[in-house]
C-alpha cells in the first residue's frame, strides 16, 4: 500500500523513485512491466514492520471475531466453552443475513413466474420426513378444515367434500426442495390456494397465512403441533395447490391426507401436511422452523 | 495514502546525504488483491466447514445402507474406517461422526451451519468484488490472462517441481524455468483457473439456493441434483489448489509471503532488464 505514495515523478530527491517503462507495451491485454523502485532499506524495514503488524492484528481479531460465529455446540465439543449459554449477542450478524437472504428470495419471487414442470417418467420417489410420529387415521373422518381472519368475520369451516365439490382441480408435476438438500418429482391435484382466496376473502391488509396441522405429535407421541407462516403474495402464485391427491391417488396419512399445502417456491418444511386451519393475519405469524433457528420466508 | 504525510516526512529523514544505498523493489499486489487475498482465507474455511456440515443432512453420494450400522454415507464409513484402525480411536463415541465431527462445524447442525454459509456466501461474493477492483486500479488482470504458450510452460513447470525433491535429496541443483513475467505458466493457470472456480461456485450455490425463481440457472448445471455435484466438487478444487499453493509459497520463501503482506517484493530488475 506504500507504494503508491512514492509514484509521483517530482520525488527525484528522495529515497525512493520511480523509474518510467522504458517500452511501449504492443497492446492493452499486454502484461506491463513490474514498476520498479529504489528505496532506503531503512524504510523499507519500517514498512514491512508496519504492515506485517497490521497484518497479525487483522489475523487475530479474524481468528477471536470468526470463531465466535461458529455454531455454540461445535465451540462446546472443541472445548473452546464449557456450557456458556449466554454468549455475547453474536447471533445478531448471522440472523441480520438471514434477514437479508430472505429479503433476496422475496425480491426474487413474482407471483407471475412459473416454476418448471416435468413429465410423468421423471417422477421420483417422495419420502416422509416427518421425525414425528405419524396420526393415527382416524382423525380422517372427522377432518375439517377451519378458515380464520375472513373479510366476513365470521369463521367457516369446510370439509374435504365441500373443498372438491366446489373448486376446481389442478393438476402439476413439480420438485418439491427440502432444506437438507433432497428433492423429489412428484404429481400432484388438488385445489389452488389462490381460488379459495377468492371464495373466502381474507379480512383487508392481511398479509400472512397461519397454517395448522394435525401432524401434532412428536417421536415419542408427545405434543409438538407443527404450524407454518405463509405470505399471502406466494399464497396466490397459480402452482401453490391445497392438495389432496399425490400421483394419482388420494393422500395418504404418511402425506398429509386429506389436504395438504403444496407450495413449489419455498422449501419442503413450509408444504405442510393435513392441514387443519388456516388463519389469516396482518403481521408475520410465527413459523415451526423460523422458531428452530431457521429462515422465516424460505422462498427458494 | 492516508498516512502519506507520515511517510513523506519519514522519507526526508531517511534521505539524508549518509544514507545507504537503496533496493529495487518492485511493486506486487494491489492493497485490495492482498485484502481479499487474505480474506479469502477464513471466508472459505467457514464456507467450508458449514458447507460439509449441510452436505451431511442429505449426502450427494450414498449407498445401500449397511445391515449393520444404518449407515449409507461413504464420508460415514471412512470415519468408521479411521476409528477402527487408529490406534486411541477405538473408544470414539460416533465413528460415522468423526469426519465430520473434524471438517465440518459439526453434524445436527443443519440451522446453524446454513446460516454460517450464507454470512460467508455474501461476503464471498462482496470479496470477490474487492478482488476485480484491486486487479482492475492495479492492472494486476493482465498477469492472470492465460497465452498461447501456458499449456507447455506449465508442463516444464510441473516437470519442474516434480523433479525437485529428488535433485534434492541427490543434492543436485536443479535449475528453475526463467521468465520474465511476474508469475510462470503454472501459476497463471492457477491464478486464473481458481477465480474462475469461485465465479462458478458462486453461481452454483444460487443454482442450490434459488432453483424455481432462477431454474434457467439451475438448468445450465443440469439441473438442481447435478448442481449441488457441481458446488461439491468446486469445494475440493479449492482445498487441491491450496495445498501446493501454502507448500509452494512457503518454499519460495519469506519474499513471495511478504509480497501478499506488503504488496512488494525485492525481487527486482532494473526495468532496463525487464524485456517481454
Amino acid at each position: 500500500m506504500s507504494l503508491e505514495d512514492h509514484s509521483a515523478p517530482e520525488e527525484e530527491n528522495t529515497s525512493s523513485t520511480e523509474s518510467v517503462s522504458p517500452r511501449k507495451p504492443a497492446n492493452f491485454f499486454q502484461e506491463r512491466p513490474p514498476q520498479v523502485v529504489e528505496v532506503a532499506p531503512q524504510l523499507l524495514r519500517h514498512w514491512t514492520r508496519r504492515d506485517v503488524l497490521l497484518f497479525g492484528m487483522g489475523a487475530i481479531a479474524t481468528v477471536v471475531g470468526g470463531g465466535s460465529l461458529l455454531p455454540q455446540t461445535t465451540l462446546e465439543r472443541l472445548g473452546i466453552i464449557q456450557g456458556n449459554k449466554n454468549w455475547p449477542k453474536k447471533e445478531w450478524l448471522l440472523n441480520r443475513t438471514l434477514r437479508i437472504d430472505d429479503d433476496v428470495a422475496e425480491a426474487l419471487y413474482s407471483t407471475n413466474r412459473l416454476v418448471p414442470t416435468y413429465t410423468k417418467s421423471q417422477i421420483t420417489p417422495l419420502k416422509n420426513n416427518y421425525n414425528g410420529a405419524t396420526p393415527d387415521p382416524s382423525y380422517i373422518p372427522e377432518w375439517r378444515l377451519t378458515l380464520d381472519g375472513l373479510a366476513s368475520g365470521l369463521s367457516v369451516s369446510l370439509d374435504i367434500r365441500n373443498l372438491l365439490a366446489s373448486f376446481q382441480v389442478h393438476e402439476q408435476i413439480t420438485r418439491l426442495v427440502c432444506v437438507e438438500g433432497w428433492s423429489a418429482i412428484a404429481w400432484w391435484a388438488g385445489l389452488r390456494f389462490d381460488d379459495l382466496l377468492r371464495a373466502y376473502p381474507p379480512m383487508s391488509q392481511s398479509k400472512w397465512a397461519r397454517l395448522e396441522s394435525s401432524v401434532n405429535r412428536g417421536r415419542w407421541g408427545n405434543p409438538d403441533p407443527y404450524f407454518v407462516s405463509l405470505d399471502l403474495s406466494t399464497a396466490r402464485h397459480p402452482q401453490t395447490l391445497l392438495a389432496t391427491h399425490l400421483n394419482g391417488k388420494p393422500l395418504t396419512v404418511e402425506h398429509g391426507a386429506p389436504l395438504r399445502l403444496l407450495v413449489p417456491v419455498k422449501l419442503g418444511l413450509k408444504n405442510i401436511k393435513a392441514i387443519t386451519r388456516i388463519t389469516y393475519t396482518k403481521d408475520e405469524p410465527a413459523d415451526y422452523w423460523a422458531k428452530r433457528g431457521y429462515s422465516r420466508y424460505d422462498g427458494i | 495514502m492516508s498516512c502519506s504525510t507520515q511517510l513523506d516526512k519519514e522519507q526526508s529523514a531517511a534521505s539524508t546525504p549518509e544514507r545507504q544505498a537503496g533496493v529495487l523493489v518492485a511493486r506486487r499486489h494491489h492493497l485490495l488483491v492482498r485484502c481479499s487475498h487474505w480474506l479469502n482465507v477464513p471466508i472459505l474455511l467457514g464456507l467450508i466447514l458449514s458447507g460439509v456440515s449441510i452436505y451431511w443432512a442429505s449426502p450427494v453420494y450414498r449407498h445401500k445402507p449397511d445391515p449393520r450400522t444404518g449407515n449409507f454415507d461413504p464420508l460415514g464409513d471412512v470415519g468408521i474406517w479411521i476409528c477402527a484402525h487408529v490406534p486411541g480411536l477405538h473408544q470414539y463415541g460416533s465413528p460415522p461422526d468423526w469426519v465430520y465431527n473434524h471438517i465440518s462445524v459439526g453434524p445436527g447442525l443443519l440451522a446453524p451451519a446454513l446460516r454460517l454459509h450464507w454470512l460467508c456466501a455474501y461476503l464471498f461474493m462482496l470479496n470477490g468484488l474487492v478482488f476485480v477492483i484491486g486487479l482492475t486500479i492495479g492492472g494486476g488482470w493482465r498477469s492472470l490472462l492465460p497465452r498461447r504458450a501456458d499449456v507447455r510452460e506449465a508442463l516444464q513447470m510441473f516437470r519442474y517441481y516434480l523433479g525437485l525433491p529428488l535433485a534434492k535429496l541427490r543434492r543436485r541443483t536443479r535449475l528453475h524455468p526463467r521468465f520474465n513475467t511476474k508469475y510462470n505458466a503454472l501459476q497463471r493457470v492457477a491464478y486464473f483457473s481458481v477465480p474462475v472456480a469461485g465465479l462458478l461456485s458462486v453461481f452454483t450455490g444460487w443454482a442450490i439456493h434459488k432453483p424455481m425463481q432462477l431454474h434457467w440457472l439451475t438448468a445450465i448445471f443440469g439441473g438442481y441434483d447435478k448442481a449441488r455435484i457441481w458446488h461439491f466438487w468446486l469445494m475440493w478444487v479449492f482445498v487441491l489448489f491450496v495445498v501446493p499453493h501454502v507448500i509452494l509459497v512457503l518454499a519460495d520463501g519469506w519474499d513471495t509471503l511478504r509480497s501478499m503482506i506488503v504488496g512488494w517484493s525485492t525481487r527486482a530488475e532494473r526495468p532496463e532488464d525487464f524485456s517481454q
